[in-house]
Formats: structure tokens, sequence, C-alpha cells
């Protein structure tokens, strides 16, 4: 399984500093190398060296959008907001849905498709697509919306039932993997930022897959494609 | 990754130290799914995944005005946050020995490389997918699990019915030349 000539000193040093990169050195081990750094500077720049060759394979990993809700907890454990949050991306759908409740459902019909498709209710026109999302019955729909880099998903009927998600895919041309970005919300809608990488154009398609609760376990797609369809210029 | 991106990341960065919360909006947006995913390929889990990277980004928060001395490019810094907080969790559910792998060495001051040893190092990456395929599929099949899913030697050697030193001396002659065909 190897061949067994004994390694050189620098070889040593070369395989010491990836273990500690890898996190493979038990705790004395890890300790004793990591001290080694803030005396030895040669050896510190070939763990770095480590750090820098490896990241190439986490850079290659598919980018997978975490839920809004992890957002907001950050700000909020950070103390850089209030809980409950004054922006509550939520708190969209309070105004239209919670007062309404009271009125005609065809009122609150209305006021839904004024908050879904009145352009540049909240900021200046920018290059805008949309994407409709229904099963043939109709029983699932979702809508999607980008102005920018901001995206808009909201569920208008068909929640997942108890146990599962619908998990949103940016699925290219190039047929590369599709890019999880995020679970359709029970109600309401989510708003999240694009990330990086994911630019819109009528070249690009919105799916939806049956995920488990909280989405795919592994981060590609493992359920059947419950709807699809590309990005129209709005 | 291209310099204008580096360099965008790294001013982000900069500007976090500086408390600047836009500005850690904005590195959050550019770099969450990627640090995600990490977080999903050591773990598992979704909704440890998604506690694991909050404490990412409450850690990149508070230590952002240690990374300019330690001279690693900006997306390796989260990456090794990322991914370091993940094995951490990962080790910890088990009751097995912790080599706890934190990330003390990703905060050692380092002189920054120049900018040929830059340049150096992202040949190196554009070259490292090449490299493991050249590897014996076990040898490559070993790094990928050690770096992408935080498999220990412990685990290397249950998995292989092999003693673990054995497994050691393999998987560092694995890296060796692993390194050799990347930096030829």
């Amino acid at each position: 399984m190897t061949d067994d000539a004994p390694l050189t000193p620098s070889q040593e040093d070369q395989a010491l500093a990836a273990e500690l990169a890898l996190g493979l050195l038990d705790g004395p081990e890890a300790a004793a190398a990591t001290a080694r750094m803030s005396t030895d500077a040669d050896f510190a720049r070939i763990v770095h060296d480590w750090y820098e060759r490896m990241a190439g394979m986490a850079e290659a990993l598919t980018p997978v959008m975490a839920p809004a809700r992890a957002r907001q907890a950050i700000r909020e454990r950070l103390g850089h907001i209030n809980a409950p949050l004054a922006n509550d991306p939520t708190e969209r759908r309070a105004w239209w849905r919670g007062p309404l409740v009271a009125l005609t459902g065809v009122l609150a019909v209305a006021a839904t498709a004024a908050f879904l498709w009145l352009p540049g209710l909240q900021q200046p026109a920018a290059p805008g697509y949309q994407a409709q999302l229904s099963t043939q019955d109709q029983a699932l729909r979702v809508a999607a919306r980008i102005d920018g880099r901001d995206m808009e998903i909201a569920l208008e009927s068909g929640a997942a039932p108890e146990g599962r998600d619908w998990e949103i895919w940016w699925v290219e041309p190039d047929g590369s993997a599709p890019v999880s970005i995020g679970l359709v919300p029970r109600d309401g809608s989510l708003r999240m930022t694009l990330p990086d990488g994911l630019d819109p154009s009528a070249d690009i398609q919105i799916a939806l897959s049956d995920e488990p609760a909280g989405g795919s376990p592994t981060g590609q797609a493992t359920g059947p494609v419950v709807a699809i369809a590309p990005l129209t210029s709005l | 990754m291209t310099d204008a991106r580096r360099s965008e990341l790294e001013t982000l960065i900069a500007r976090t130290a500086m408390g600047d919360r836009d500005a850690f909006d904005r590195l959050y947006d550019a770099t969450s799914a990627k640090l995600h995913a990490v977080c999903l390929s050591v773990l598992k889990d979704r909704p440890e995944a998604e506690e694991t990277l909050q404490e990412v980004y409450i850690r990149v928060w508070q230590s952002a005005a240690r990374y300019a001395s330690n001279g690693l490019s900006p997306m390796t810094w989260l990456i090794t946050i990322a991914r370091n907080r993940s094995i951490d969790k990962l080790r910890a559910r088990g009751s097995r020995p912790v080599t706890a792998p934190e990330d003390a060495a990703a905060f050692v001051a380092c002189s920054a490389p120049g900018p040929e040893s830059a340049t150096i190092m992202a040949q190196e990456r554009r070259m490292l997918d090449d490299c493991l395929a050249r590897l014996a599929e076990a040898q490559a099949g070993a790094v990928r699990a050690v770096y992408l899913e935080g498999v220990s030697y412990a685990d290397l050697a249950a998995r292989e019915g092999l003693p673990i030193n054995t497994v050691r001396s393999w998987l560092r002659r694995s890296l060796l030349r692993l390194k050799d065909c990347v930096s030829q």
C-alpha cells in the first residue's frame, strides 16, 4: 500500500502541515504544530498553502442557498436587529393578509394580486424576470419574481404535505447541477438576494422538487420535479 | 477566483472589521451559499448545517479584524472557518475522542503571499482536480473524504480495516504525491 522509504525532513514538514490544515492531528499534536507556526514562518507558510490548495475542493461544491431565516438569526444573535424584526420578511404578508381577513375573499385576492404583480412597488424598475410555476392540475402554484438581484418566491396555493418541502432550484441551460436557492415558504412569500454566480436571464429555468422537510439532505434534488418554468422578462 | 472578486471580498471583510453592517450583509450575500454547501458536505444534515452557518458568520463578524494579517485569500479563510466549525460539530456528535481541528491555525499570522506566490496558488488550485484524478481512486477518495466530509484517521482505518498508523502513512504519501503534482 505504501512505499517504505522514510520521508525526508522537508517531506515530513509538508505532511505535518497538510495534516494540521486538514484537522487530522489529535489535540496535543495539533497544539504543538499550531505553536510551531508562530515561531517558524516557513512552516506557517506551508500550512497556509495547504489551506489554499485544498480550498479548491470546497470552491467546486455546488452552492446551496441557506433559508432566509439563517440570516435573520445571525442578525438577531449579533444584536443588529431586535426580534421580532422591524423588517420581518413575513410582515409584508401580514399587512395584506392579516387586516383584510375580515373583508371579502375577492378583496383579499385583489390585494394579493396587486402585491405580486404591480411592478416597482418597492424599488425603481430594474431588469426584471418572472416565472409562474404550477402543476398540471393547478393544485400547486408558485410565483417567482426577480428585480435586479432580489428574488421573491410566493406560494399561491398548494403547500407541501406535512414532513415534506418544495425545494426551489436554479437550472442553468448548460446542464450543470441545479443550484438550490431555498424552500418554498409554507405560506406567504420569501425574499432573498441571489448569490454570486446566479445571473438571471431568459435561459434560466426555475424548478420545484418534492423533498423531505428542510430540503434535500444531499444538496442535490432527490425527489421528483413537480413544476418547472423558464424565467421570462418582465 | 478573479482578482476583482478577491479584492471585493477583501474590502468587504475589512469594512466588516470596522463594524460596517452593510458590508457584512453583502459578504453574506456573496459567500453564504458556498459556505452553506461546505457545512452540508461535512454534516449532511440541513438543520445542523444551517445552525453551523450562523455560527460561522458570527465568528466572521467577531474576527474580521484578524483577517488582514493571516495572509489567506478571503474565500480560503471563510471556507476554512466553515469547514473547521462543521468538523467540530461532526466530532462532537459521537462520543469518540475529539481531535479538535478548531481554526486556530487559520488565524496564525503569516506573511502575506506576494503576487507571485498568489498566482502559483491559484494555478495549483486549477490543477487540483486533474491531480486528484491522477491519484489511485482510493487515495483520491480518501483525500476528498477527509477534506469534504471531515473523515478522520480513525474513520479511514475502520473503513479500510487497517491499523491507524498504516492508514496515516498511506494518506501522508497521498498528500505529498498530490502536492508534487499540483506544484510541478
